[in-house]
């Protein structure tokens, strides 16, 4: 276990130092107590105290638009060339409950079959995160699934102790940084007290947010297949996807082919999709397997508390609160459950 | 093979879709490299006296001229595109729907109104059979040329059924009402990549209104940023007027 400090007014030069090595994306504000990654070369364009922003940061590991393939038809041939679109960064400032949404994806995308464009992209991406001293809202349920701590995913982790960040350091590519930029100072043991400090009053601070015993989460999903709940959801929901674009382990996509003029070459390209719109279980014939908003609603709170407990033993809830946040119809994530607890007593 | 003979017409609109192809730049060279441009009024003046392969058809039928014209044009056409909010919806000529017929071309023609014989705003399927759509006011050059290129292929091309919010949720936009504005994009078509959006203003519904708005969830959302059901009409009636015709059917 190895700790450096990095003291506030070096935050600045640290950040300089390493845009001139990678991009650095991290969190600024865009107004309207809205914040998005977006690409720094200075440390006063980071917002340190931020809530969760508008799309997690697996835009950077799963992009919106990606092109997968290259095709060519010409003279009669069926040539198709693979692609991967990446670019080398640094994430700073990434929240404990948004690595806890990375390792998710880990999981789905080091499955197999494995796709190799996730994984080639991942190992490009350098993570600092940067630990939450408080709630960032109402909306936030991170210790109902153990995100309010980190449970690793990352090279650096900065602390906010006051004038210095505490920075533990977890990989090879972390100490990189550390003797590269030069800025870092050792850690003693008055340092780490400070730190013990704060987790200590974190622990009066994060209490479980919904009234269930996380272990028996699994459970009330099973019992509650038929539950009003999901159809009460159903007449509030507007399927606009807003939920699932903004969670940080949905990555559900659609695949296309753009042609080019000569309708000959094109490329493939993937695309976020939702579950939450009505084309999304539709098939040819006309046939859709989840018609009504309820049923959709409820396809999406199973696959972060009950299908990805069976399969990769862990929730695909991160505790982030974005899809309540950003939800128009006040759909939230922790009164569902609260619903769902109160129907099944 | 023979490059497809393609045609623009227009009817009732401000020729602003027409600006727009012809704005496209170096696509548009791309574009008459794969096809034969026999009439397009905004940028040549030849007519061409035999069958058409694709009509492109801009703006509303407001007049039974218009309705002759464009049933014409439909006999004469292998394949019809709609484009732009006036052909595929009706658009802001539809706000004509609102006012009695002679009062408003009396309005309009003062002394000569009987010159001018007129019916509702009606949008091009309203009228004839449409192969193909390219909604919004304008149209996004990118859609007309993903349009282009399906009928080219000869494959269909399906408008994107969901709201303006899935694609302006992606391109990671504040939310129009979390900074206190109204904005049309959770009941308005997607396809448009959030255009207007992106560039700071609301989504005014050009695109027309998804097959199934949620009413009742649109209903709760009104209450709740205590827009009244007027206001809300009268917004979706700017671009959207037209849609009555078909319920009334």
């Amino acid at each position: 276990m190895k700790y450096v400090i990095l003291k506030k007014n070096k935050l600045d030069e640290f950040i300089v130092n390493l845009s001139k090595q990678k991009k650095v994306m991290a969190p600024v504000s865009k107004g309207y107590n809205n914040y998005a990654f977006e690409e720094v070369t200075r440390g006063g364009q980071i917002a340190l105290k931020y809530i969760p922003t508008i799309l997690p940061p697996k835009k950077y590991f799963m992009p919106q638009y990606e092109t997968v393939v290259e095709y060519d038809t010409k003279d009669g041939k069926q040539n198709m060339e693979a692609i991967v679109e990446y670019d080398e960064m640094i994430l700073f400032g990434v929240h404990t409950c948004d690595l806890a949404g990375i390792q998710s994806l880990n999981v789905v995308f080091s499955d197999r079959p494995k796709d190799l464009n996730y994984i080639i992209r991942k190992n490009k991406i350098i993570l600092i995160g940067l630990e939450c001293n408080d709630y960032c809202d109402e909306h936030a349920s991170c210790k109902l699934v153990n995100n309010e701590l980190p449970n690793g995913g990352y090279d650096l982790f900065f602390t906010d102790l006051g004038d210095f960040f505490l920075v533990h350091v977890n990989t090879w590519e972390g100490e990189n940084l550390i003797s590269l930029t030069k800025v870092f100072e050792p850690a003693d043991d008055i340092h780490m007290k400070k730190r013990e400090k704060l987790r200590a009053k974190k622990r009066e601070i994060f209490k479980n947010e919904v009234k269930i015993n996380p272990d028996q989460i699994p459970d009330l999903f099973d019992r509650s297949h038929n539950s009003k709940v999901w159809y009460k959801l159903g007449e509030r929901c507007l399927s606009c996807g807003n939920c699932t674009n903004v969670c940080p382990t949905c990555h559900c996509f659609d695949v296309e082919d753009e042609i080019n003029l000569d309708l000959k070459t094109g490329k493939r390209i993937r695309i976020w999709d939702s579950c939450q719109h009505e084309s999304f279980a539709k098939v040819a014939g006309g046939e859709n397997f989840r018609r009504k908003a309820a049923g959709r609603q409820r396809h999406r709170y199973f696959r972060k508390f009950k299908y990805p407990v069976d399969k990769f033993s862990r929730y695909f809830c991160t505790g982030c609160g974005r899809c309540s946040r950003t939800c128009m119809a006040d759909i939230r994530l922790k009164e569902t459950l609260d619903d769902l607890i109160k129907e099944s007593i | 093979m023979n490059k497809p003979k393609v045609a623009f017409f227009d009817f009732a609109c401000c020729e602003g879709c027409q600006l727009q192809v012809a704005n496209l730049g170096e696509q548009l060279l791309d574009i008459l490299g794969v096809i034969d441009v026999v009439e397009f009024r905004e940028v040549m003046s030849e007519k061409w006296n035999k069958e058409y392969d694709v009509a492109i058809i801009e703006g509303s039928i407001t007049t039974p001229h218009a309705v002759d014209r464009i049933k014409k044009i439909r006999k004469r056409s292998k394949v019809l595109i709609a484009y732009g909010s006036c052909a595929t919806i009706g658009g802001i000529n539809g706000m004509k729907n609102n006012f009695e017929l002679d009062e408003i071309r009396e309005h309009v023609y003062p002394d000569n109104a009987k010159h001018f014989p007129t019916i509702p705003t009606m949008a091009v399927d309203q009228v004839v059979k449409v192969d193909y759509y390219v909604n919004g006011c304008p149209i996004y050059p990118p859609e007309f040329l993903k349009v282009i290129k399906a009928v080219l292929k000869g494959i269909p091309y399906a408008v994107p059924d969901k709201a303006v919010c899935a694609e302006c949720k992606l391109n990671e936009n504040v939310c129009m009402y979390e900074k206190g504005v109204i904005c049309l994009g959770p009941v308005t078509k997607a396809g448009c990549n959030s255009w207007c959006i992106n560039n700071g203003n609301i989504c005014y519904g050009c695109r027309g209104v998804v097959t199934n708005p949620q009413e009742q969830a649109q209903n709760d959302i009104m209450v709740k940023y205590k827009i009244s059901l007027d206001l809300m009409l009268n917004k979706m009636n700017m671009y959207n007027k037209c849609r009555e015709i078909d319920k009334d059917e």
